[in-house]
């Protein structure tokens, strides 16, 4: 991994659906040192990022929040990787030169896009080689977001390498079809499985699994995904949140696709993460040595919503 | 699972998560049966924590009634006796 590619950074883009484990995958490869020496760049689509303060095991990062790379943040992304092409230019010693870049793109990303920013960019190109595109596919969720998530299936579609995670919560017999439809999306990448970032064994598929039926999905009909933050104030009301965000995950966790962000409670700053319908137990992080301005807002990805409506709809149950 | 590479999970189920004392776990209880009464008021469901025992206890009208283990087992029930959701949106 750390060798160097015919001069090129190499750059592994790291892509997968809004709540896949991109971010636990991530975070354990930085543990183990997979990528060596390596600089992290996170993209987030909501304007309050939780990402960056679990990947601090990063040499160097860099974080581009409020915006998706593969679309409306291209720009910034291109301003990044051109800021650490001059910087590589520049190093004073061959043992100090940036040799590996790991992209890990917001859940709303097309690693296809991004990968074909730099090849049609006139700098980056001869700077920069994408070695490797890795997407990360949930297995709890993926059956229902390959059927209805147009990206969804561009993401899978546009791997080298398939990361299958959550394998250790899934129903093997479903792990089998899943298997057979993401050889079928994409029979040339690559298929492993991980639990929490650690490799597992994937069961072998025999040919006479069928895969889950995939109807052809028309981009127009999508409706965007979209992250509306929500401010909980200096001093959340852990209890009423979680009296609302537990009826509307129930009633509404179709629409609700991710919830996240970081609540300061009695008990310690809680990272709370949810997929659909099923919520992570939030995870204690440290006290910052200065107040955290992302702290206490949440971010509500999915669609159907509107900010004022979850405002109105949490100030009843604060009340 | 690797156990170096994260930060340590909040013990119980994720709603319970903002209490780390007795004294505080005991607060959020009664603070959390004040806000569902309140949600659910006119509903035609009630609910009841004591506090001396786990579980949420649900009722309906008619004198129906299960414990629940957790907040999040309350809105399933509530829609079983209610016979559809209640819907923080339409509130």
């Amino acid at each position: 991994m750390s060798a160097p590619f015919d001069g090129r950074i190499r750059l592994t883009i790291v892509g997968g659906f809004l709540g896949s484990g991109k971010t636990t995958w991530m975070r354990h490869q930085l543990h183990e040192k997979t990528f060596g020496h390596v600089h992290v760049i996170v993209n987030e689509a909501a304007d309050a990022p939780v990402d960056d303060a679990l990947l601090q095991a990063a040499d160097q990062m860099t974080l581009l929040a409020g915006a998706c790379v593969c679309c409306a943040g291209q720009e910034a992304l291109q301003t990044v990787l051109l800021t650490l092409c001059d910087a590589r230019s520049g190093a004073a010693d061959r043992a100090s030169r940036l040799e590996n870049i790991v992209l890990e793109t917001s859940g709303l990303a097309d690693p296809a896009a991004i990968a074909s920013l730099i090849q049609s960019h006139p700098i980056l190109v001869r700077q920069i080689v994408v070695t490797e595109t890795i997407v990360i596919v949930d297995a709890l969720n993926a059956q229902e977001q390959m059927q209805s998530e147009t990206l969804c299936r561009k993401q899978i579609e546009s791997a080298d390498r398939l990361i299958v995670t959550k394998t250790d919560v899934t129903h093997p017999g479903h792990l089998g079809q899943l298997c057979a439809t993401l050889t079928q999306i994409a029979p040339g990448a690559a298929q492993s499985a991980a639990s929490f970032g650690s490799a597992m064994i994937l069961p072998d598929v025999p040919p006479c699994v069928d895969p889950f039926p995939l109807l052809p999905l028309d981009d127009q009909d999508d409706v965007p995904i979209h992250a509306v933050p929500l401010d909980l104030g200096p001093t959340p009301d852990w209890t009423a949140f979680t009296v609302w965000l537990s009826a509307l995950l129930y009633a509404r966790g179709d629409q609700i696709v991710r919830v996240k962000g970081v609540i300061a409670t009695p008990a310690g700053r809680l990272l709370l993460q949810t997929v659909r319908r099923s919520v992570q137990s939030p995870e204690i992080l440290p006290d910052p040595d200065t107040p955290c301005a992302t702290d206490n807002v949440v971010a509500v990805i999915g669609r159907g919503f509107s900010h004022d409506q979850l405002t109105a709809s949490l100030a009843h149950f604060s009340a | 699972m690797c156990s170096a590479c994260g930060f340590p999970a909040a013990p119980g189920h994720w709603t319970e998560a903002g209490a780390a004392t007795p004294h505080d776990r005991l607060r959020e209880r009664f603070r959390r049966m004040q806000v569902l009464q309140k949600v659910l008021k006119g509903s035609g469901v009630s609910v009841h924590d004591g506090g001396m025992v786990p579980g949420i206890q649900v009722m309906s009208a008619s004198g129906a009634q299960t414990i629940v283990p957790d907040l999040e087992a309350v809105w399933g029930e509530v829609e079983k006796l209610r016979g559809h959701v209640i819907d923080p949106f339409e509130l």
